[in-house]
């Protein structure tokens, strides 16, 4: 009520309305909360390779704790191993990426063609299956891919290819760049096929039409004006791809370590555990250096291209399928080969390693359920029982699920109060801020977002306890790092919602809690649940951001996995990976069953 | 030079006939509107004529030239009939500017250069955007982009001008200014147009002749004023007028008598239809009204006095039957008056009601459409 006396209140009043506006509150606590937990970290990443740390006399005389030093960056820059340290896998990085980048956009083009433009058959069943490689962890493609092209040369047990061809894989084909940029190329199309296809999904065929009209051919209407109008959108999805690409860890870790060959992503987690943290923290900044610098770049693109490229459109809009005529079941034959042979075959590869009592050895009489349901037994995989009686995998999946629950539902409910709040106080330049905090972890690769919090709760600050090792920790980091998607679906959501429908509230007398509550909360629960859920499966399949802050008593699925590949146990981890796998499935096919579950996965995957 | 000739058109669509044995001749010269309701097929059809949709069965012929015959099995593609179209979205290329969007059709063409630049500078002086030539589309008005898309057309000066809704993008100001100059555009390059709308006060103040269309199938096809004053069937008559038409239905009081009658209305036509129920199609200025003088059975009351501008609307209810009436702007009737009714006979059209089709005065043709 206090709002018609606006008026009659002097300067004083204003401010004393502007700071018990709820809204107003909310909004500084978050303010300081994610300055905390987002800006924070980085500042401090960024004075720990510039300080000399505890341990540091051993390294160099001059070392004074907590004194400033150029010496870690000279060290990587310029020092005896900067080579290996940091030029290598720069290089390594950039060879890889780059390939990937281009091998999944060429890919994902040529499919988002055939199924947003074309009569192709089979679209509504082929559409999941080629986002599956995206939807299981990128790590399942490399093991999957591991299996078949191992080779005992680098140890362990020969892989199908040796088994079928009785020679074993040369090694650039099972370790190393080659392995490194297929099997992300693999993971990351679907990226680039949902970009492309929302970019061709909004070409107006009557540009195509009109162009006809004048005279000019298929070909020439394909590449005079089909091509230039999806151009920018594409080379958006291009250096976005690319972006992904530089911050996987798992995928080149299990392709690469095994041949001595690291990204810039791996080495962060081999310094660190050779204790090397200031090393780390120095290629985590490289990282997150290279991430800026691809959204920037893409930004730049986005922005200064499409908004003239947005196709206007207001009725009459219309969005034809080009005939493909006999070309029709080629192209679909070909089309669900690739689908089965990126989506299915992984999942399968790794069923059948996983029942496989010697690895590499390939017969019906070497089939067991032993690591599936198989007591501990000294003599098989160093006495880990199987999966289903085994101790810490019981425990980590209930980590998993709970870590994925809470952090979803979490995530949700402040992504939805932040895109509130940047929906309703557009104009207030703190609300502004707040929209672009929750973007940023969005430009941080997961590992080096992962080795900032490794620093920042080790000891506790004022009230806030020291929370490494906790369960607590990984619930923060998680909440923070979906934050960038929940708040886009928030504002989604929100924008819907006539301003009218809350002033009819206020008039009635409700507050802001509780108009947010009943009216706000209640009206965007459809895209906010898919949001919840899409969070859920994503934080479920989360590897690199947690691993450098895992310990003991805190393990997930995914990291048990991983811990399990690194020790060779390659049926264990298999089983594991394809329990998430499987999970993260049903978790799609539950936001696809929701309904608008595809549109706010391609609303992150565009974001 | 430019005549189109369409011959039994059918298109089906998934068992849906969008359209049914469609023939038509078009003029050289003439703006033809195609006028119907959604899903009639209008739009079907003007695709089917710029070979953007290919028909299932019949032909088209475009002056000398057959450009599609299913029994012959020709279909000359789009680029290849000779003729330019407005879409209702524009469909202006976003990523090219105005000068690029107008000279794609010259270059496609292979006009040379300076040529093209003079014809480019003419056309782009034409429509009114000879400033704007650098601009991309997206940094035009709404009507700005309409005036692209029209010298696109314009530019390589085709004999037959296609136009889809190309208005209804536009707010109500604008389109009519925008109907003189597509008109003017028309008449001054000659070209024989189609232009596909639903909105009828567009297609009655351009047209030389409209063609109403409804499932697929010819309704009518007459010059705007006959459509007005004599609608072929119920149909037509509903669907053309604002305030729409009063369709009044009547009962024969006897076979040879001109009289007719629902119970709160009788009526001499002055002629014997020959029908024992028709329909009566009476405009509402052709219904007049003046203050009661003797009190008597007929009275209509009027229930709703809407005036409109230069005229005022007026309902008259009695029983079951309710008339509108168009009166002008300076008669002082109200609500709750009791009103006398009289008809100008002379315009009225009779259907028969059983079919809807019109009953013209000639007894021989009034027997069959009974």
């Amino acid at each position: 009520m206090l709002k018609f006396f606006d008026s009659s209140l002097t300067g004083s009043g204003k401010f004393h309305k502007a700071i018990t506006d709820p809204v107003n509150l909310v909004m500084l606590i978050l303010l300081v909360i994610l300055a905390y937990l987002v800006i924070w970290p980085f500042i401090q990443l960024l004075i720990e390779t510039l300080t000399w740390g505890d341990r540091d006399r051993r390294i160099s005389p001059d070392a004074v704790p907590g004194k400033f030093t150029s010496f870690y960056w000279q060290q990587a820059t310029s020092g005896p191993l900067s080579r290996k340290m940091l030029y290598g896998p720069l290089l390594n990085t950039l060879i890889t990426g780059v390939t990937a980048t281009i091998m999944a956009l060429l890919a994902g083009g040529v499919l988002a063609w055939c199924v947003v433009r074309s009569d192709m058959p089979g679209k509504r069943w082929l559409q999941p299956v080629l986002t599956l490689p995206y939807i299981v962890p990128s790590f399942a493609i490399a093991l999957a891919w591991e299996a078949v092209f191992r080779s005992p040369k680098v140890g362990g047990q020969p892989g199908i290819y040796e088994a079928l061809l009785g020679v074993g894989p040369p090694e650039w084909l099972s370790y190393g760049a080659f392995p490194i940029s297929i099997t992300l190329a693999i993971h990351y199309f679907p990226f680039a096929y949902l970009l492309v296809a929302g970019a061709l999904a909004t070409i107006d065929s009557q540009m195509e039409e009109s162009a006809l009209i004048s005279g000019a051919g298929r070909l020439m209407t394909l590449r005079r004006i089909t091509f230039p109008v999806v151009a920018p959108a594409f080379l958006a999805a291009l250096i976005l791809t690319f972006g992904k690409t530089i911050g996987q860890f798992a995928l080149p870790f299990i392709l690469g370590a095994p041949a001595q060959f690291h990204t810039v992503a791996t080495m962060v987690y081999a310094n660190l555990t050779l204790g090397l943290d200031a090393l780390a923290f120095v290629l985590a900044i490289v990282l997150i250096g290279m991430s800026l610098i691809s959204i920037w770049l893409s930004n730049r693109f986005v922005g200064n291209k499409t908004r003239r490229f947005e196709t206007i459109s207001g009725k009459g809009f219309r969005s034809r399928e080009i005939a493909l005529g006999g070309w029709r079941w080629p192209i679909f034959i070909a089309v669900a080969l690739f689908a089965f042979v990126v989506g299915i075959l992984p999942l399968i590869l790794l069923g059948v390693q996983s029942i496989m009592l010697i690895d590499g050895f390939y017969g019906l009489e070497n089939l067991t359920k032993h690591f599936w349901v198989g007591r501990s037994n000294p003599d098989i995989a160093f006495g880990e029982p199987g999966v289903l009686h085994n101790n810490i995998i019981l425990g980590a999946t209930w980590n998993t699920l709970k870590l994925a629950f809470i952090s979803a539902i979490i995530a949700s409910v402040i992504g939805l109060v932040i895109a509130y709040i940047t929906v309703r106080r557009a104009h207030n330049p703190l609300a502004r801020a707040l929209d672009q905090i929750a973007f940023i972890p969005f430009l941080f690769p997961t590992i080096a977002f992962g080795a900032m919090y490794l620093t920042l709760f080790a000891e506790p600050v004022g009230p806030i306890p020291a929370l490494y090792g906790t369960f607590t920790l990984l619930v923060i980091i998680s909440v923070v790092s979906r934050l960038p998607y929940s708040v886009k679906t928030g504002v989604t959501a929100v924008t819907q919602i006539g301003q009218e429908l809350e002033e009819a509230a206020e008039l009635a007398g409700a507050s802001w809690v509780m108009r947010f509550r009943r009216i706000i909360m209640p009206l965007s629960s459809s895209g906010v649940l898919s949001g919840m859920m899409v969070s859920f499966v994503g934080v479920m399949r989360e590897l690199s951001l947690i691993v450098l802050l895992i310990t003991p008593s805190t393990r997930v699925l995914m990291t048990v996995g991983f811990g399990y590949a690194e020790e060779g146990l390659t049926q264990l981890s298999n089983a594991l990976v394809l329990i998430v796998a499987v999970l993260t499935i049903i978790g799609e096919l539950i936001l696809m069953w929701i309904g608008k579950g595809k549109m706010a996965r391609l609303r992150e995957k565009q974001s | 030079m430019s005549k189109i000739y369409v011959r039994n058109l059918t298109k089906t669509y998934g068992g849906l006939k969008a359209l049914n044995n469609v023939s038509l001749d078009i003029e050289s010269g003439e703006f033809l509107v195609l006028l119907g309701p959604s899903g009639c097929g209008k739009t079907t059809l003007l695709r089917c004529l710029a070979g953007l949709e290919t028909p299932d069965e019949g032909e088209i012929i475009m002056g000398e030239k057959v450009v599609f015959s299913a029994a012959l099995n020709i279909m000359v593609p789009p680029g290849k009939r000779n003729l330019g179209m407005v879409f209702q979205s524009y469909a202006l290329w976003p990523h090219m500017t105005v000068r690029d969007n107008v000279k794609f059709g010259l270059d496609v063409l292979k006009t040379p250069t300076p040529v093209a630049n003079t014809r480019l500078d003419d056309v782009l002086g034409d429509v009114g955007l000879g400033a704007l030539g650098e601009r991309y589309p997206s940094e035009l008005s709404g009507g700005q982009q309409q005036r692209v898309a029209l010298a696109r057309l314009l530019a390589t000066q085709p004999p037959i001008f296609l136009m889809d809704e190309p208005l209804s993008n536009l707010d109500a100001r604008l389109r009519m200014d925008m109907r003189v100059e597509l008109k003017r555009f028309q008449s001054n390059a000659k070209a024989t147009t189609v232009y596909v709308t639903h909105d009828q006060t567009e297609a009655m103040t351009m047209s030389t002749r409209v063609v109403v269309m409804k499932d697929g199938e010819i309704q009518q096809i007459s010059p705007p004023d006959q459509l007005y004053r004599q609608p072929e069937n119920t149909f037509v008559a509903d669907f053309v007028g604002m305030p729409r038409i009063n369709l009044i239905e009547l009962t024969a009081e006897n076979n040879v008598s001109p009289c007719y009658s629902n119970g709160d209305l009788s009526l001499d036509i002055g002629w014997v239809p020959g029908c024992s129920h028709i329909t009566v199609g009476a405009r509402p200025e052709d219904i007049s009204i003046k203050d009661k003088t003797v009190s008597g059975e007929e009275n209509f009351k009027i229930s709703a006095v809407l005036p409109n501008g230069p005229e005022t609307i007026v309902q008259l209810t009695r029983g079951k039957t309710t008339l509108i009436t168009r009166v002008s702007h300076d008669s002082k009737f109200v609500e709750g008056q009791t009103v006398d009714l009289s008809f100008n006979v002379n315009a009225l059209n009779i259907y028969a009601t059983k079919t809807g089709s019109l009953i013209m005065r000639d007894p021989v043709e009034d027997l069959k459409a009974c």
